[in-house]
């Protein structure tokens, strides 16, 4: 990457410079333009009246000549490096340009490695009470195996993999961050985002897929105002789950809140299927 | 730049007197003196014309080829490259449909002033490829998208209502120069070819303060996807209202490529809405492609020769 960087500096230096000559030479060039046609005006006025003079009006003539040809010719030369130099830029500097800039895969945020400033961010419980990692590291074992076992038994606790805990389970035992990174992004049961109060499921199964669960939870994600790339309200109070089958293809469309089913829905009865846990006092 | 075509061919057809009264005779000079026979630049050989002709038909049929079927975002861009040194550097801009609108005009108006038909075609090719493939013209073969489409950098998404306005500059353009065209005798004025940023770079002379306006165009380009194309260009109107009826074109389909966004993201000129390109505004750049992470897992290989792939998104 220095040596496209490198690359791209110099030719960009070329670039100006070659700008900066041409600009030169042209100013230079139009400011002399007028006193050499008022110096060969002035000659052949001389001319007229003596003739001995042909030869210095001659002379200046080719120099002048001779400047504008030079001219011609430093300019066609400095052009030509010109195009070279911004081909050169542009070709250095794409390469420059990372790949795919700004792209990352959609919710697999990788896990942060010991840093020691944690990532400050707001859903994280400051005081998250660690002290469960290490029970449970102590039931299930730190071998690399355990590490299914470990990983749900920390889900089932906080509801969600916090950071925190994960960093505290790669201490404690032999599984390393990729390993738990991988493993917790793979399986569909874990989740690496703090789950709201209530875990709505919509079934998108084949008989759900067909009687409209996606207006469902179109619905429901207009109703509860939770952004696109996110799956919780901003509340809090609510979590979507788009899941593969609930088994109850009779009442399809369904949902599950928590431990209720809703089914035969419309987006209205969607709405109102919440409506109970959503007056729950907090 | 046609005009300077135009105005070769038209000093052939017509018999042009020098005026010489004033100027110094054989006998005047005299000791034998012969004027040399050849005192005009001789036009491009009849045959060659038509050669050029060809090669823009060829190339953009090269354009559709690449874009439609190879969906190679590196086929355009060497395209376009091959353009540029052809169409521009060589042949100095001059064999350039969007200046022959005027002499199109022209000739469409008056019955005195006739086109030759290199000109005609090279107005009507992009006009009916656009017809059935959009504007297959302006990426790889035009010029002047050439040289603007290799200078993007790092392309901003500009605001689709400020795309909107500013591109209606191009219809007030567009009529602009079919009104000064249409003016009679002396007063005509081809304002697309004087006013064009570009041909001073083609032909490395010109009006400083349009090589200032060509620069401030490519130094711009390199952060607002050809604006030039984008904003005011008349022949873009044009090749605008033929996409409509264009059938087949660029496009970003669930079936050969993901839903993934990334195209749109890689689009420098706005053109992809809801994940889909859009015909009239798409410049046949092949951008959308070569950010597509299905085509790039096919030429993971040979990704490391030319990093024109996508790398600008």
């Amino acid at each position: 990457m220095t040596l496209y960087r490198r690359a791209a500096w110099a030719a960009g230096i070329l670039v100006v410079l070659c700008v900066a000559s041409l600009l030169a030479d042209y100013v230079i060039a139009a400011q002399r333009a007028p006193q050499d046609d008022k110096r060969i005006k002035s000659l052949q006025e001389q001319v007229k009246s003596d003739a001995s003079l042909a030869p210095n009006l001659a002379a200046e003539q080719k120099r002048i000549t001779g400047a504008h040809l030079a001219r011609k010719f430093r300019d066609r030369w400095l052009a030509w490096s010109l195009i070279a130099a911004s081909a050169a830029f542009l070709a250095s500097a794409k390469r420059l340009a990372p790949r795919g800039a700004g792209f990352q895969p959609a919710r697999v945020a990788s896990l942060p490695r010991s840093s020691p400033a944690p990532r400050s961010t707001p859903t994280l419980a400051p005081g998250l009470d660690l002290s469960f990692v290490d029970t449970a590291v102590a039931l299930h074992g730190s071998g690399i195996e355990s590490a299914i076992p470990l990983l749900q038994a920390i889900q089932t606790h906080y509801r969600y993999l916090p950071d925190e805990a994960l960093r505290r389970l790669c201490e404690l035992t032999e599984i390393t961050p990729a390993q738990v990174a991988g493993t917790s992004s793979f399986y569909g049961q874990f989740r690496r985002s703090p789950v709201g109060k209530h875990l709505v499921r919509v079934c998108h199964g084949t008989a759900c897929h067909v009687s409209g669960a996606r207006q469902i939870t179109e619905e429901l994600r207009r109703y509860l105002a939770i952004p696109d790339a996110a799956d919780t309200d901003p509340s809090r109070t609510f979590t979507i789950d788009e899941v593969a089958c609930l088994g109850c293809c009779s009442l399809a469309p369904v949902l599950m809140v928590d431990g209720h089913t809703a089914g035969r829905l419309t987006p209205a009865a969607a709405r109102e299927a919440l409506k109970p846990f959503d007056q729950e006092p907090a | 730049m046609t005009l300077a075509l135009v105005v070769v061919l038209l000093a052939q057809a017509i018999p042009y007197q020098r005026p010489v009264e004033t100027a110094p005779q054989e006998k005047t000079i005299g000791g034998g003196y012969k004027t040399p026979p050849v005192q005009k630049p001789l036009p491009r050989d009849y045959w060659l014309q038509m050669a050029d002709v060809a090669l823009l038909g060829a190339a953009t049929g090269l354009s559709v080829w690449l874009a439609i079927k190879r969906r190679s975002r590196k086929g355009l861009a060497w395209l376009s490259i091959g353009s540029l040194a052809y169409f521009g550097f060589y042949r100095e801009g001059c064999i350039c449909p969007i200046g022959s609108i005027q002499n199109v005009t022209v000739a469409l108006t008056n019955p005195a002033y006739s086109i030759p038909i290199v000109v005609t075609a090279v107005f009507f090719i992009p006009l009916v490829v656009a017809l059935f493939f959009g504007r297959a013209f302006c990426g790889g073969v035009c010029p002047i998208g050439a040289i603007q489409d290799l200078v993007v950098l790092k392309p901003i998404q500009t605001p689709r209502r400020l795309d909107r306005i500013l591109g209606l500059l191009k219809y007030v353009y567009l009529g602009l120069a079919i009104f000064f065209a249409l003016k009679p005798g002396m007063a005509r004025d081809f304002l697309i070819c004087r006013f064009d940023p570009f041909v001073g770079f083609f032909r490395r002379t010109g009006a400083p303060h349009m090589f200032m306006l060509g620069g401030a165009f490519l130094i711009t380009g390199m952060f607002v996807g050809r604006p030039y194309c984008r904003y005011l260009c008349p022949y873009g109107a044009l090749l605008g209202w033929c996409t409509r009826l264009a059938r087949r074109g660029v496009t970003v389909t669930p079936d050969k490529e993901l839903d993934c966004g990334l195209c749109a993201r890689a689009c420098p000129y706005g053109a992809i809405e809801k994940m889909r390109a859009v015909r009239k505004d798409c410049l046949y750049c092949a951008r959308c492609y070569g950010s597509c992470p299905v085509y790039r897992r096919r030429s993971v290989s040979g990704a490391g020769s030319l990093d024109v792939q996508g790398s600008d998104s």
